[in-house]
């Protein structure tokens, strides 16, 4: 994907620019705001990365006049604010996701991921499957191998979430968001129970790990 | 109807006016009494003169038989309804049209007998003796009489239109200037709602009193607001200034990560220092939150809240780690529980940071119980109760102050601004917050 990171704290945009290379995307960084504005109207991002206070061109700004354009170009915003009036305003203004500072930058990629393949190709599907794992959605039931899982259904909530988003990371606070509509940090380790109580029946009795834990970023299906 | 008139009665102007038109009404009826008694009062002088006249005529005529040829004379002439004339001859006999002689000399105020009932009405009557006899000269007071009507007829005429209107213009600046206390209510409710933007506009109509307490109202409000905005951008220089370094140096710890031996020594320090960082940065956002909480602009946005479901919600999210530390949580909701008008994240996260501090603080085995009923029609009570060791009286206004911990928490996770942070919510939204003793435990009371 191209990408387009408008930071104005370098090693901030530095350290983005640097991850989401690694990753395999293409990435321009500017570090203001009046810059941005003119590297994002030339067009060609998948999805803009958005530091909220900039120099030159603040980010609220800068998003409002991009949305007056026209541009319809993913955008997730980047605060060191993080309250609710803060992301109302953030989401007002024409932003699609919202990230408050310090985050750590599995957060970020798995964000910009989700972001980039919207809208989902999976709505209507009938049948999720990974591998020998299979959910029939209109039957609500689970099988694996052929045996019935018996799910409770938030369980089922939450693994249809993630075969949706098959191969795609989903950080903690994004399975809070969808699944639970829960948009604060609830601080103990309330997702990492429910994936382990899913595993038990999901992956426990085989031998081959469906749901994988992705190191300082959160959970995925086997592609 | 009552109701509305009872309210009109105890606005300003009607009272001004009714004031008003019982002033006037006394001071008219005053001036038209006086007027009516100087008025009578002339017209009887001028009655008395006119009977002293009458009288000289008759004194003119030399002896008693020439007076009673004038009175036959005149009497004849003479309206009975006007003028009554009448004369007791020496000889006893009775000249005139009337019988209205009166013993004493002087003036009287007379009825003309029963059975000549067609001539009733009082009469001015003087009496005087005249050659041996006695005679006596009326005329009708029914032009003074008159006047009284003529007088009642000027009040009517007068006064009860200046009353009905004076009474109506009350009425009407009653209930114009009941719709401008009302704007300058209105505003001050937005105002107190936390929306600062609200003002009070001053319509040209209104009075002076009023639009100069709405123009000190709207000066208020916007030192205030100002006061807030002054607040948002000290905080938002502090998050950004604060949070731009913890950003920088939580991103370069990430790269650390990746560069040293996974399982060493260094990777356990790396990771140890990022959980710092992380915990860091939940306290810059959990004071920047308190702060943003406490401003109360959140109220702006207020809905209705279903927190029997953001119960439900939470409770099924701490389910399987309560479960894990050897916990039970129960949540109890009453069949009827009304909905609390609100911010629903800032609630839910307040019955979050409330089981969250039940599960840190309790042994494993502790049973955590939310309840959720009314402690009054339509007024939400919610309790989130444990059976652990509970809080100490005395400390326990302590820990809803920021950053105050427990000694005997200092170990567990925590960063003493999770129950100030319930307060500050639980003020946000007018709810009454106790912390009491569950016997053994702590029991949570908040009352919406």
């Amino acid at each position: 994907m191209k990408l387009l990171v408008i930071e104005d704290d370098a090693t901030t945009g530095r350290y983005i620019a640097k991850g989401l290379r690694e990753e395999g995307h293409v990435v321009d960084l500017v570090a203001d705001g009046r810059e941005g504005l003119i590297a994002a109207t030339a067009g060609g991002h998948d999805v803009l990365i958005l530091d909220r206070m900039l120099p030159q061109v603040d980010g609220l700004t800068l998003l409002k006049t991009l949305r007056g354009a026209g541009s319809k170009v993913p955008v997730l915003l980047l605060t060191a604010m993080g309250d609710v009036d803060d992301r109302i305003e953030g989401l007002r203004a024409g932003a699609d996701d919202y990230l408050a500072k310090p985050f750590v930058f599995g957060e970020l990629s798995a964000r910009v991921a989700a972001l980039s393949r919207r809208p989902q190709a999976m709505e209507t599907e009938t049948v999720l499957r990974a591998g020998d794992l299979e959910m029939n959605l209109i039957t609500r039931t689970v099988t694996r191998a052929g045996q019935v899982l018996d799910l409770l259904p938030r369980e089922f909530a939450l693994l249809e979430h993630l075969l949706r988003r098959k191969g795609r990371v989903q950080t903690r606070t994004m399975l809070l968001e969808a699944v639970w509509d829960i948009g604060f940090d609830p601080g103990t380790n309330v997702v990492e129970t429910h994936i382990s109580r899913l595993r038990a029946k999901v992956d426990r009795p085989f031998d081959k790990e469906i749901i994988q834990t992705v190191r300082g970023a959160g959970y995925r299906i086997a592609a | 109807m009552t109701a509305r008139l009872a309210e009109l009665w105890r606005s300003m102007p009607l009272r001004l006016a009714l004031l008003l038109v019982a002033l006037f009404t006394a001071v008219s009826l005053l001036s038209l009494a006086a007027s009516y008694g100087f008025t009578q009062r002339s017209f009887e002088q001028a009655m008395r003169a006119d009977l002293r006249q009458d009288l000289a005529g008759f004194r003119a005529a030399p002896n008693a038989r020439a007076v009673a040829a004038l009175v036959e004379a005149e009497s004849r002439e003479a309206d009975p309804n006007r003028m009554v004339l009448s004369y007791i001859a020496p000889s006893g006999r009775i000249f005139g049209n009337g019988a209205i002689a009166r013993d004493e000399a002087g003036f009287h105020i007379i009825s003309l007998d029963r059975d000549r009932a067609q001539y009733d009405g009082a009469y001015l009557s003087l009496t005087d003796r005249l050659h041996g006899g006695i005679i006596t000269v009326a005329r009708s007071r029914a032009e003074i009489e008159a006047l009284g009507g003529v007088f009642l007829n000027i009040l009517l005429i007068s006064l009860l239109p200046t009353a009905l209107i004076a009474l109506s213009g009350g009425l009407v600046l009653a209930r114009r200037s009941k719709r401008h206390v009302e704007v300058v209510g209105r505003a001050l409710d937005r105002m107190t709602g936390g929306d600062l933007g609200a003002r009070v506009v001053v319509g040209p109509r209104w009075s002076d009193d009023l639009a100069q307490i709405g123009g000190k109202l709207n000066q208020m409000a916007t030192a205030q607001e100002a006061s807030v905005t002054a607040l948002k951008q000290v905080s938002s220089d502090i998050a950004h200034d604060l949070k731009t370094p913890l950003q920088r140096v939580a991103l370069q710890l990430e790269d650390l990560e990746g560069k040293v031996p996974p399982d060493s020594e260094e990777a356990e320090l790396v990771a140890r220092t990022r959980a710092e960082v992380a915990d860091m940065g939940h306290v810059f956002q959990a004071l920047l939150q308190l702060a943003q909480v406490e401003a109360g602009s959140a109220r702006s946005r207020f809905a209705p809240v279903d927190l029997a479901q953001v119960c439900q919600t939470l409770v099924e999210v701490y389910d399987p780690s309560a479960g894990d530390s050897g916990h039970r949580l129960t949540l109890e909701i009453a069949a009827v529980v009304p909905k609390v008008r609100g911010d629903r994240a800032l609630l839910g996260q307040m019955v979050s940071n409330l089981i969250e501090n039940a599960l840190r603080h309790t042994p494993a085995g502790s049973q955590i119980t939310i309840r959720l009923s009314q402690h009054a029609a339509g007024r939400v009570w919610l309790q989130v109760a444990d059976t652990g060791p509970g809080i100490p009286v005395k400390e326990r206004d302590k820990v809803l102050d920021r950053l105050y911990r427990l000694d005997r928490s200092r170990n567990t996770p925590g960063n003493g601004l999770g129950l100030s942070l319930v307060a500050a919510v639980a003020a946000l939204h007018g709810a009454e917050l106790v912390l009491g003793d569950n016997e053994p435990g702590l029991k949570v009371d908040l009352r919406f």
